[in-house]
Parts: structure tokens; sequence; C-alpha cells
């Protein structure tokens, strides 16, 4: 009850909402992953070590095969690591858990369910799985409260495919809300969408968090979507792929695209930019 | 064939309350105003889709009538009306005079044909899920299906006389045997379309392995196996009748087979129309629970 309370108060305030579920900090402790196939070897992953704090949001930068998304499903629990140890909020990781919310390159919203159905798809697995007993005028409630919050009023019966490309990514947003994770991780999400829609996603997602306050693991190979976004820049790649240097954003919020023009902004590109160059010429 | 198959269940269409008109908008916007208003606009253009079908078929008819009357030979093609009076006919009278009516034989078929194609459809959803949730079985039964599936099923009819006498059974036999490699073969399919990423994302979502196993992966296939019940549907209806024309005394084959034998050539057609009937009835059943199954196809 108090979180949905917190949840209805956040969208009336608009900025600046107490958090009642903070976000969790997140342990990264020199996790290693190799992939076997046919007696080859490739090492996806060594000796990744970083500590995301809580209501953080840090990206993960790099090029193909540098290891982010191997890092990301490792930290959502979908891929064991062969070498050290992830923890969420002071628990160690092992299998998914709807603590951690997830968001795909595509949306992966459910074709045969409606925008609120999809939203409380997460909400009724727990019920069935008797992690909560919430029913179900609660639960219309809450998904008419997210529906709101994402902007999606109106849509709550249309179902994916009568939506546009940045709606399909705000109603995934908002069901990956609905389970109230204290921390996101977000592959690639908005790498599908045309310029304009996702420079839009951006004001979206920066909204979101903003309200929320969960922890945040973005993984883009986009330089500048990783410093608008990014508390922290964690640039990947070398061989055996990893964390490299680990970048300061000194910008302030809330953040725009008008940014992308201060100074600020600017010599953390440069500087990115310089760590990446020789990583990409060795590939 | 395929455009007649989006007559009848197109008109299950999304239950919505039907409001006052509003100005259609355009379907490709990228952004929606109104849901309602998206869903009318598609809807109209189905309607003038449907419109197009009808005509089609009207034009096969007229065309027909047209060239019964330039041959006018009852026995060559007989007319529409006299093929209409055949079936008005023959529907409640037996033919041969010691026969059985239409119906009779027309509920025949269907029997076999829902019979057959139930047994193999159900076996062949079995395998596909075997075959997709296990590398071994899959390995195993994969050549046997690649062996089976292109033997044309009246090959069978034969030996299964032989096997299983001239009954009922050697005819639901040989329509399982053409539906359930197609099953096997669709179902596979379908299940290994389902994204991994669709998985995880219910399991970060706190569904279970089950729930996922249930509600997600199998959900998901939902649509692609009814695809190829269809497909193998229409398998079924060439089986049996070919096989009521060698070895039947029932059924709308072996009422084709008669009344040709006796040159009564409208009855001909109406068996053959009977078919067609029976044939886009079943498919309309199997259309409507992909619509249900699948939204995006309600367009």
């Amino acid at each position: 009850m108090a979180a949905r309370a917190e949840l209805n108060g956040a969208g009336a305030a608009g900025t600046q909402a107490p958090a009642a579920a903070p976000g969790a900090e997140v342990v990264i402790d020199s996790v290693g992953k190799t992939f076997r196939r046919g007696g080859r070897r490739t090492v996806a992953l060594a000796g990744a070590s970083l500590r995301v704090r809580a209501g953080e949001l840090v990206c993960l930068l790099g090029p193909s095969g540098c290891g982010k998304s191997t890092l990301l499903r490792i930290i959502a629990g979908a891929l064991p690591a062969d070498e050290g140890t992830v923890t969420v909020g002071g628990r160690p990781v092992a299998g998914p858990s709807p603590d951690r919310g997830m968001l795909f390159q595509t949306p992966m919203l459910f074709p045969w369910l409606t925008t609120r159905n999809n939203i409380l798809f997460g909400p009724r697995a727990q019920r069935a799985a008797r992690l909560h007993e919430r029913d179900d005028p609660e639960l219309d409630e809450e998904a008419a409260a997210l529906l709101d919050r994402v902007g999606l009023t109106g849509f709550g019966d249309a179902f994916p495919h009568e939506l546009s490309g940045g709606m399909r990514h705000r109603a995934a947003f908002a069901r990956a809300l609905a389970t109230r994770p204290s921390l996101l991780l977000m592959d690639e999400p908005f790498g599908a969408l045309d310029a304009i829609t996702r420079e839009k996603m951006h004001e979206f997602l920066l909204d979101i968090w903003d309200q929320h306050r969960t922890t945040i693991i973005f993984v883009t190979h986009d330089i500048e979507e990783a410093i608008l976004l990014g508390d922290r820049v964690a640039v990947m790649g070398g061989k055996p792929p990893g964390i490299g240097e680990i970048i300061d954003i000194p910008l302030g919020r809330p953040r725009s695209a008008l940014d992308t023009d201060t100074e600020v902004f600017l010599n953390a590109r440069r500087r990115i930019r310089g760590l990446l160059q020789p990583a990409q010429l060795r590939s | 064939m395929s455009r007649w198959s989006t007559l009848p269940p197109d008109e299950q269409v999304i239950s919505e309350p039907a409001d006052e008109a509003a100005p259609a908008p355009d379907a490709g916007q990228e952004e929606r105003a109104d849901l309602a208003a998206y869903r009318r606009a598609r809807r109209r253009a189905r309607t003038r889709r449907l419109g197009t079908g009808a005509l089609g078929l009207a034009a096969l008819v007229v065309l027909w009538q047209l060239l019964a009357m330039l041959i006018s030979d009852p026995v060559f093609l007989p007319s529409v009306s006299q093929t209409v009076a055949s079936f008005a006919h023959y529907f409640t009278h037996p033919y041969p005079s010691q026969g059985k009516p239409l119906w009779y034989d027309a509920l025949t078929s269907l029997r076999r044909v829902v019979i057959g194609f139930a047994a193999g459809a159900a076996i062949g959803v079995a395998l596909g899920a075997g075959m997709s949730s296990s590398r071994v079985v899959r390995h195993a039964i994969d050549p046997v299906i690649e062996v089976l599936r292109p033997l044309p099923p009246l090959a069978f009819i034969p030996l299964f006389i032989i096997w299983l006498g001239i009954g009922e059974m050697p005819k639901e036999v040989l329509i399982l045997i053409g539906v359930a490699p197609v099953m096997a073969v669709t179902t596979v399919a379908a299940l290994d379309e389902v994204p991994e990423d669709l998985r995880l994302c219910a399991r970060t979502l706190g569904a279970t392995p089950r729930y996922t196993m249930l509600r997600v992966q199998i959900r998901s296939a939902l649509p692609g196996i009814l695809t190829g019940m269809r497909i193998s549907m229409a398998g079924a209806w060439t089986s049996i009748v070919a096989a009521e024309l060698i070895a039947a005394t029932s059924g709308l084959g072996y009422l084709i087979m008669q009344a040709g034998d006796y040159l009564n050539t409208a009855l001909v057609f109406s068996g053959i129309i009977s078919i067609a009937i029976l044939g886009l009835a079943l498919d309309a059943c199997l259309r409507g629970l992909l619509l249900l199954a699948d939204p995006s196809r309600r367009r």
C-alpha cells in the first residue's frame, strides 16, 4: 500500500519524489566468463570489477564483443559467472529475479497481451508464485497509475502491434517498473529507434529515473548516449575483454539534448574517444 | 484458397464500443492519438479488402454460368441453377437410390477428417514439443519425419487396407499419417522461434520456470502451431476424398465417384462444392482460434 501511494504521489508531484524503494547498490567483483564451444574457449569477460552506488545511473560503453552484454546478463542472473561474484543490495545474484528488471533492445512485449496485461504480467506471475496477495482491483489501479506515468493512458487495451515504436518501449518500461525493481538493467534499449524518438526516450528515461531513483546499469555502444545519461561511464574493451577506465560525467541534472554542446560533454566525449581508439584498432 | 480463407473469421473483430464516427487517422502515423479511431480505420480497410474478395468469387460464378449457357450440355458442364437444384434435391434424397443422402456422406467425410486430424495433430504437437525440448529426441525423430513427410499419404492406402481392413480406421489413420509430420515440423519451428530473451524477460518479471514455459513459451508458439493446423487441414481433405474414391461405400469422395460413373455431373459439382464448404468451415474455425491467439492478425 505504501509503495503504491508513493507511486501515485510521485506522478502528481513530478520531480524530486522521495525514494520509498531506493535503488540497490551493485558490487561487481572480478567477474569472468569463458564460453566453450567445440573445444574452443572464448574469454568473453575477465576480471570485471565495478561498484555502482544505490540510485546511480552507470553506462557500460564499448564496441561489440567487449563483454558488456555478457556482464549485464550475469548481473541479471541469466548467465552464471565463471569467476567472481555480483551482489545486488547485499545479496549475491543467483538466477533471474523481479528485483532486477531488464529492458532489451526490442521491447519484448508479449504480443498476445494488451498493454495493461503486459504491465501486469510481473505482478500476476509473482502472485501465481505466492510472492504477494494483491487482488485484481489493486493491480488494475497500479496498472492505471503506470500507464499514466509512461504517457499511455487510453492505450491500456491496445495490443503491442497497435503501438508505435516509442510507445512500445514506454510500455516495456512500465512493465519492468511494475515489479518495483531496485535495479534496472538496460541492454541497448533504444538502439533500434530513430534519432528523434530516441531523444524523446532519453528524456523519458531520465524523468522516470528521477522519480524512482532505482539504480540503472545501461549498456550502449553510443558514446553520446552514454555521456548524456550516465553519472559515470565504464568504458569496456581490451583483450581479454573487461572494464577499462570509469569516467565521471560532471554534468548537472536534469539533463537534456542541449547538454551535448557543453564543454563538459565535449571533454568527456574526447576522452572516451581516445580510450576506445586503440581497442577498435586492435579488433 | 488463401483469399477465401480470409472471408469468414474476419467478422470476428476486436470488440469495441461503436461510438460516433470520427475522422479516420493515418494508420501509419508514428504517434497514435486515439486507439479507437485507429482501429476504425483498420476495420474500414478490411471491409474494402473483403469486398474485393467477394467480387472475385462472384466473377467465378458468373464465368461458370456463362460457359454453361454457351456449351448448354448439362453432362459436360451443368449450369449454376442446375447444380443448385441438384444439391438441394440430393441433400435429403439418397443417391444412388440404395445409397445415402448427401448430408450423410458429408457428415461421414467430416467425421473421418476431424477424428484423423485431431489424432494426427495431437501426435504431431507432442512429437514437436519433445523434439524442441530435447536434442536427443530431435536428432532421433528428425530423419524419420524427413523420410515420411514427402511421401504422399495415398501411397499407403493399399497397405492400410491390408493391415486395417476397409472400415473407418484405415481412413482415419491415413489422415493421421498426413497430418502428424506436418504438425511436428511446424510445432518445432514455432517453439524454436520463441526468442530466448522473451523467456528471460518473463523470468526477470518474477515468473517461475514452469509459469514461463506455459504462459510464455507455449503461448508464444500457439499462433505458429495453429497455422500448421490450417496447412495440414487442407492436406487432410485431399487425403480423405482420395481414399473415399478408392475404398469406401460412403463419404463425399464415394458420392462423387458414383455420380461420375452415371454421368450425373451436377451431383459431382454438388459434392465438390460440399467439400469446399466443409473445408472453408473447418479452416474458419482454425482461423478464428488463430485470431484469438494472435491479435496482430486481426486486421
